[in-house]
């Protein structure tokens, strides 16, 4: 528990749900390879640590008093989380960097860079 | 690939970073205690894979002419503050997410199924399969 891990951790959001409308399977095919071959690349290089997919359903749960769960409007949405990528990396440039190779940013997705704060965390590391 | 996917694992979101801005340090405190006993509850139990708080900063990776340009990163009612990925069944991830201890404050839960292949492989599968059978 005492080794040193190097780098910073980051998560990668993706947002977006609706970038497909409009392609072909062929289309859509080719940016999902695209997808894969980068994750991988990233994985292989020690700087992506994990990496899914979201579902386009689930549910939100709110309430100040009392709960509210309502079945989220996840599918069509520019604002929608479609997936994350957990990354370790030497510093937020390098994740931004990272963030501008998504094949998903020309169809409108978009990809939010966070750092993860503190020492609280669980894995994956 | 055709038959659909179901999923053992869940995403949850927590919606909102401006939630602690009208409590005291104690109720901030409080608050605090009670979600670190919740996420250490959670992982003695096996059922946490990951668990992070997103600091409130970062950047924004969007496609404007032509070009991925990063904006900054704004605290929102919609903006995710953290995150649990838990290792359970739906109803439990439900249950899970009612038990967040700030909901009372206005922070919402978004529980999301996890995958191993993404929504947009699963039309194409969709399609090719329907493709085939005619």
């Amino acid at each position: 528990m005492s080794a040193e891990i190097a780098g910073s951790p980051f998560m990668l959001l993706f947002r977006g749900t609706h970038w497909d409308s409009g392609l072909s399977a062929e289309e859509i095919q080719q940016i999902m390879s695209r997808w894969t071959a980068w994750f991988d690349r990233l994985t292989n290089e020690g700087k992506a640590k994990l990496g899914q997919p979201l579902t386009n359903d689930g549910k939100i749960v709110s309430g100040k008093k009392g709960f509210a769960v309502i079945d989220g409007p996840f599918t069509e949405s520019k604002e929608a989380v479609a997936g994350y990528i957990l990354l370790r990396v030497d510093d937020l440039d390098e994740a931004t960097k990272i963030a501008k190779e998504c094949p998903g940013l020309d169809y409108g997705m978009s990809v939010e860079v966070r750092p993860i704060s503190g020492e609280i965390g669980r894995g994956p590391d | 690939m055709s038959t659909p996917q179901t999923s053992s694992e869940y995403m949850l979101l927590f919606k909102g970073t401006l939630w602690d801005r009208d409590l005291s340090p104690e109720e901030l405190q409080n608050v605090m205690t009670r979600w670190m006993n919740w996420l250490d509850r959670l992982t003695q139990q096996g059922k946490v894979k990951a668990a992070h708080p997103l600091a409130n900063e970062g950047k924004i990776i969007t496609w404007k002419k032509g070009a991925p340009v990063d904006g900054p990163f704004a605290e929102s009612k919609e903006a995710i503050g953290g995150y649990f990925l838990l290792q359970v069944s739906e109803e439990e991830a439900l249950e899970i997410a009612k038990e967040c201890p700030a909901l009372k404050h206005g922070v919402a839960v978004e529980v999301r199924p996890i995958v191993d292949q993404c929504a947009s492989m699963e039309r194409v599968y969709m399609e090719h399969a329907t493709g085939s059978s005619k």
